[in-house]
């Protein structure tokens, strides 16, 4: 049931870039199995006519191909089907090392842009994709992330994560300010220039935003800004904190922690600082809203009982119910894309631990690591958790798949924490 | 002129000093000062006298060193300000307990002191920021709720001491600027605070 509606999708998609000779073997819309495909290293020179001439190979394999490969490997979709060097690709060279597939790329220099022409063939030859990118130097990781993007959507029909962006909180300039990378650690920038501790960015739905916390004016406000850094404004709630701000995914809402007289509730509030709503009134502590990702429910912590837990509510402040009792600290709860499972931030034996809780059967579990590891922040694609963890001696951003394989630091420069991952695909 | 000729000078010139203001009776250490500074008197050359104490032996009875004078600039800038009131002990910060925003007979008193010299002549010139701080041990997001309590307990505790609320204000740090960066109970007991800022 679950292939035929993944291949449905394919074909859709397929039609939508044009393809016309469609062949899917079976089970290639299953994400269960493995599709094997070679990757040779690109040919460094036009496909055809010999005008524009060769390039740095090591340009164009470390900024081009090594990020390519490395998205294939772990898209758990693809396994890299090895090839003898230099010797033809035929059919039958494919067949004895088992490939389904063969990406056959070529790599030249055209008026100040590299020229990347991809061809995707099957066992058989048939052409499935073909793409010509023209990329600055600057581009090219971006270049092999779109690419990689394409032929998940091809063989799989869905994107993958790889133009995924992760906003995050780095203090390498002396100053915690706002910066992002893509979801394999490179092309990191800064995004805010607050001079001001600047914390806890979160995205908007449609990737194009970022809500978070700066302390610029000597107190805690909210602001947005762009992915470019451009456009910043502040959201002004007349309250104090204004912190672990986030929006919707359904409408122009950010629910975040203010708080009156020393006691920090949920809120609502407008994206233009209008119609701010009350959704908590315990007396205790509450913190740390996350939404679900239909917008109906929101998780958030509170010391209710004593000690910080987490709990979810409706998105109307109704219906609160406990989620964790395991431990006597938990916090920075957040739903996976799913909506049936939650992440978050629980203390196992004096050290923080990334725990993953099933709101459906309330099993859970914990993603086991070095040192404390906190403020878990979920892939579109729901396959990856990126997060912070002391375990070097500093805070850094990791990422690992969801069961705790496949770790992998993403930053290294000064500190940096508080991973939020981009809710769209592309 | 012998050492034991400027020692003699300089301890008449001590008794001097001191029995000029003896006769007052001060209420406040700043006070003190600004009286001990209005005398004019040449301040004493410590070091010289330090040699003399040693060497010469004079009679303790008569030299009364902890009745002496010292000068001392009152910092006028608001940094400088700042960090003289809390090594005078005039201003002083609540500790708290792990995970807790009460104020315990420490923290209270600690408040007090505080409150008086802010309701004093020197420091109702000024608006205080209570900033509430929380040890590494939590998680940020929340110690960031639980700064703005500690730092709200703190106001409202200086406000019942009669000083005016307005005058407050408050902001959480969570656990983003610890006081001590180690890891181990001596920092983090130092770094959940309600610290005490003066601002104009």
């Amino acid at each position: 049931m679950r292939i035929t509606a993944v291949i449905t999708f394919a074909l859709l998609t397929f039609s939508a870039y044009g393809q016309t000779t469609v062949k899917i073997e079976a089970g290639a819309g299953d994400a269960a199995s493995i599709i094997r495909i070679a990757v040779p290293f690109p040919e460094l020179a036009p496909s055809q006519g010999a005008l524009p001439g060769p390039v740095n190979a090591t340009e164009v394999r470390e900024a081009f191909f090594g990020p390519l490969t490395r998205d294939i490997a772990y898209s758990g979709i693809f396994a890299i089907a090895a090839l003898p060097p230099s010797v033809p690709v035929t059919p039958d060279l494919l067949k004895r090392n088992n490939a389904q597939y063969h990406l056959k790329l070529n790599v030249w220099f055209e008026a100040d842009q590299y020229v990347i022409e991809a061809r995707l063939n099957d066992a058989s030859g048939a052409t499935q994709l073909a793409k010509r990118y023209r990329s600055p130097v600057a581009a090219l990781g971006r270049t092999a992330h779109m690419l990689s993007n394409e032929l998940l959507k091809t063989l799989n029909g869905r994107p993958g994560v790889f133009l995924t962006q992760i906003a995050f909180a780095s203090n390498r300039t002396g100053t915690w300010e706002i910066w992002l990378m893509d979801w394999d650690g490179a092309n990191q920038r800064r995004i805010t220039f607050h001079n001001a501790l600047s914390i806890l960015p979160s995205w908007s739905p449609d990737n194009e935003r970022m809500v978070y916390t700066s302390f610029a004016r000597g107190t805690s406000d909210m602001y947005i800004i762009n992915r470019r850094g451009g456009g910043r404004v502040r959201v002004p709630s007349g309250l104090s904190l204004n912190t672990s701000a986030t929006f919707s995914p359904v409408s122009n809402d950010i629910s975040f922690v203010g708080s009156e007289r020393g006691n920090p509730d949920i809120y609502l509030i407008r994206d233009d600082g209008s119609n701010l709503r009350r959704l908590t009134t315990s007396g205790s502590i509450e913190s740390t809203p996350e939404w679900s990702p239909n917008g109906r429910q929101i998780a958030f912590t509170s010391g209710r009982s004593g000690s910080p837990q987490i709990y979810v509510m409706d998105a109307e402040g109704t219906n609160v119910r406990r989620i964790s009792y395991d431990g006597n600290w938990n916090d920075d709860a957040t739903f996976a894309p799913d909506g049936e499972r939650i992440a978050y931030t629980s203390r196992v034996n004096g050290r923080f631990q990334i725990r993953i809780a099933n709101l459906i059967t309330s099993e859970n579990h914990i993603v086991a690591g070095e040192g404390s590891n906190e403020q878990p922040t979920w892939s579109p694609d729901g396959q990856w958790i990126a997060f912070q963890s002391n375990r070097s001696g500093k805070w850094q951003i990791y990422r690992m798949r969801a069961d705790g394989t496949d770790l992998l630091p993403l930053t290294s420069a000064g500190e940096n924490k508080e991973p939020d991952w981009s809710k769209k695909p592309e | 002129m012998t050492k034991k000729w400027k020692a003699l000078f300089i301890n008449l010139v001590i008794v001097l000093v001191v029995l000029a203001p003896a006769c007052k009776t001060t209420k406040k250490p700043v006070k003190t000062q600004e009286t001990v500074t209005t005398t004019e008197a040449p301040p004493p050359d410590l070091s010289v006298r330090t040699d003399t104490a040693t060497e010469v032996k004079p009679n303790e009875d008569f030299v009364k060193p902890e009745a002496e004078p010292t000068e001392e600039v009152i910092p006028t800038g608001i940094e400088d300000l700042n960090r003289w009131v809390h090594e005078k002990g005039y201003v002083r910060d609540a500790f708290f307990n792990y995970d807790e925003a009460t104020l315990d007979g420490d923290a209270q008193a600690a408040l007090n002191a505080s409150a008086t010299w802010l309701k004093s002549a020197q420091g109702s010139g000024y608006n205080v920021l209570v900033e509430g701080h929380c040890d590494e041990r939590g998680t940020e997001q929340y110690n960031l709720a639980l700064g703005d309590r500690r730092a709200n307990v703190a106001k409202d505790y200086l406000a019942t001491l009669g000083v005016d609320a307005s005058r407050i204000r408050t902001v959480s740090y969570g656990e983003e600027r610890p006081f001590e960066e180690g890891h181990d109970d001596s920092a983090w007991s130092q770094n959940r605070r309600a610290h005490l800022v003066l601002v104009r």
